[in-house]
């Protein structure tokens, strides 16, 4: 849902929020598993994507929206009728039989593999679809918890190393594309990633 | 504890970067670590051909191939932190960077250096993910370093397009987790595990997983089609870095991807992931090929020149057996090769101040060591005889003849489109009337003997490869075939 919410968003404030409420659920399914094996190291990961991914990256994103005045995001390379039918297609091809050995991997969350999988799906469309730099970034985070919520219905997510490796990228790579944003505002005067056509030839 | 102390001295040479403000200081610990790598690697590469894998520590190990990118990265980062002296020094002279932008390069070059040495060991594949994204996190800032509105441009586009393929390259490695039972607390899945459990993979998991595997690392290799950062990035970046994208970075992730190929193999077979790596391969070939005949950038045309040479060495893997030893060999000369091309093309950009092959005419006479270092880089780079990559390219296309005749055609045209390309450009660059206010004269000997060292060495292995090399080369080409 909050990806579909980011497709639509028109404001760079509630697309920030939603990407808050996007990886809360995620910290939730997290929490989850915790109760379910009693493994620490979960718990560990919990608070680390809970700190980092529900409340700093919002912050900054936020931080730097009302420090810029970015109050609107700009627009889409599709319309929001074509947007909302490509959801749609995405989502069905998710569900799609020819990707039924991923969502099999746990048979009881079939459906819950689907969706993550159609998440991913609609991420990299996010990505593509949007011509402002903050909502790209949101659409790599977003695509970045989709392969977690994966992970979490696979059943893979008990490998603490693994949470704790890719919190620390994500905290890295939140901080990294913060500073572009403000470099690209700097040089550009705006998040519109279609105002960049230095490179030629 | 060979890895312990080059790790060790990275990371000083890094805090050094970072505290001393003597610019003297920075340079001097920068040369000396490239030499303490240089020599520990080659410390590790003879332990590696006499004794096979070099496991210093659980999360640390490098097989016959990792040692011998460890060597190749080694030797071109040392030639890249003589160079990077030199040129910076002249750019500083001319205004262009101050003593601020100085430290901060020398920091993420190491930074950069010590990311690329834990990709190459890492003995789990979530390590190795993390360390080839720290590759990206480190050269986005050196790709943006000259902080102007198109470097910034083909910063964010690296950051974004290999972002996304990386993630994309982490959810395949996720599948092939879906072959192991979590074996204890620690919950460590080294490559080993993940090789002796293939077989407990589903076939079509494995298949789709290697899809996004090669999708996400083949991003970071500049494989055809995603490929679309890489002319961007290598023209913005200082010229020593693009050195260390396309000879050291480009093997990485090349690496990497063989690994996934091999547990792949062992689930379904060699022919899946073969005609992949052959339709990446040629692709990429057919589109560098098509793009440099009408380059306008020096800068750029080494960078299609990359994707060129990547789709051979997926090419020679996909084809296999002696295409793969081929591959090797073809991987280090092409290393070393575009190291050399990138310094040259470095020094022309110091003449002219301009990366457009319309800008550049009669280098021959403004400066001829140069202009002779960038056309035997030339010859080399397009498979010229006599030199190793001609050999390697011939023993590629000769291993894809039999099985894949049609392939092997096109991708014979398409190199020889790649050679005429490059030739027009290359003519029209270096004979001709030079443009009046170039000064005529070479810059700094220290700009011209790090491209002449490479360039001395890729002759040298044209002809002669040492015994312990022969063996890594052999080892490797017989666990990657």
């Amino acid at each position: 849902m909050t990806i579909v919410f980011l497709h639509l968003s028109k404001k760079n404030f509630s697309a920030s929020i939603a990407y808050g409420i996007q990886s809360l659920v995620i910290v939730l399914f997290f929490l989850n598993s915790f109760f379910e094996t009693n493994n620490l190291a979960i718990l560990l990961v919990v608070f680390l994507m809970l700190i980092v991914k529900v409340i700093l990256a919002p912050l900054f994103f936020i931080r730097l929206i009302k420090k810029n005045a970015l109050a609107f995001s700009v627009s889409t390379y599709l319309n929001t009728p074509l947007t909302i039918i490509s959801i749609a297609i995405l989502t069905f091809i998710a569900h799609y039989q020819k990707f039924s050995p991923l969502t099999s991997i746990v048979p009881a969350n079939q459906d819950s593999l689907s969706l993550a999988l159609s998440a991913m799906f609609l991420s990299l469309f996010l990505i593509i679809n949007r011509k402002g730099a903050l909502s790209q970034i949101l659409g790599v985070l977003s695509l970045e918890n989709s392969i977690v919520a994966f992970v979490i219905f696979a059943g893979l997510e008990q490998n603490p190393a693994l949470q704790i490796g890719i919190m620390f990228n994500i905290g890295i790579w939140i901080l990294i594309a913060t500073i572009f944003m403000s470099m690209i505002l700097k040089h550009f005067g705006t998040l519109n990633v279609s105002s960049m056509n230095n490179l030629k030839g | 504890m060979e890895i312990l102390f080059i790790f060790t001295t990275i990371i000083i040479t890094i805090a050094i970067s970072i505290f001393v403000k003597r610019r003297s200081v920075i340079e001097f610990f920068s040369v000396l670590t490239a030499l303490v790598v240089l020599f520990e690697s080659g410390a590790i590469a003879l332990k590696v051909s006499s004794v096979g894998n070099y496991t210093p520590f659980g999360l640390f190990s490098v097989d016959s191939l990792a040692v011998i990118i460890l060597l190749v990265i080694s030797f071109i980062n040392l030639t890249v932190a003589i160079y990077s002296i030199a040129y910076l020094r002249q750019e500083t002279a001319k205004n262009i960077i101050g003593f601020t932008r100085v430290r901060q390069y020398f920091t993420l070059l190491n930074t950069f250096l010590l990311a690329m040495i834990l990709a190459i060991g890492a003995n789990n594949p979530i390590l190795a993910w993390i360390s080839v994204e720290a590759t990206t996190l480190s050269t986005a800032f050196l790709i943006s370093f000259y902080n102007k509105p198109s470097a910034i441009e083909g910063a964010w586009k690296y950051l974004i397009i290999n972002s996304v393929g990386l993630l994309l390259g982490f959810f395949g490695t996720m599948l092939y987790f879906t072959a192991v039972k979590f074996p204890d607390e620690s919950g460590l899945i080294d490559w080993q595990l993940l090789l002796n459990s293939a077989s407990q993979l589903n076939p079509v998991v494995a298949k789709i997983a290697f899809v996004f595997v090669l999708v996400g690392y083949g991003t970071k290799v500049g494989l055809a089609p995603m490929h679309t950062w890489k002319p961007d990035a290598y023209s913005k970046a200082p010229n020593p870095i693009g050195a260390l994208l396309s000879g050291a970075l480009l093997p990485i992730a090349f690496m990497i991807i063989l690994k996934f190929k091999r547990i792949t193999d062992a689930a379904v077979g060699q022919g899946f992931s073969q005609h992949l790596l052959i339709v990446f391969g040629l692709l990429s070939i057919v589109i560098a090929a098509l793009i440099m005949f009408n380059a306008l950038n020096y800068k750029r045309l080494l960078a299609y020149s990359s994707i060129e040479n990547a789709g051979v060495m997926a090419l020679g893997f996909g084809f296999g057996g002696m295409g793969a030893l081929a591959a090797i060999l073809h991987l280090i000369y092409h290393s070393l090769v575009k190291g050399a091309m990138f310094f040259s093309s470095g020094n022309l950009l110091l003449k002219y101040s301009s990366a457009r092959i319309a800008n550049i005419k009669g280098a021959t006479n403004v400066a001829p060591i140069t202009s002779t270092l960038f056309i035997v880089g030339f010859l080399v780079v397009t498979g010229v005889p006599p030199f190793g990559i001609f050999l390697t390219k011939m023993q590629i296309l000769s291993a894809g003849i039999e099985s894949y005749p049609l392939i092997s055609i096109i991708a014979l045209f398409f190199t020889l489109l790649v050679f005429v390309g490059f030739l027009k450009h290359t003519l029209a660059m270096f004979f001709g009337e030079k443009p009046k206010g170039i000064e005529v004269g070479e810059n700094n000997i220290w700009l011209i003997l790090p491209p002449i060292l490479l360039l001395t060495s890729i002759i040298i292995l044209s002809f002669y490869i040492p015994s312990f090399l022969s063996a890594l080369i052999n080892d490797a080409s017989v666990i990657y075939k």
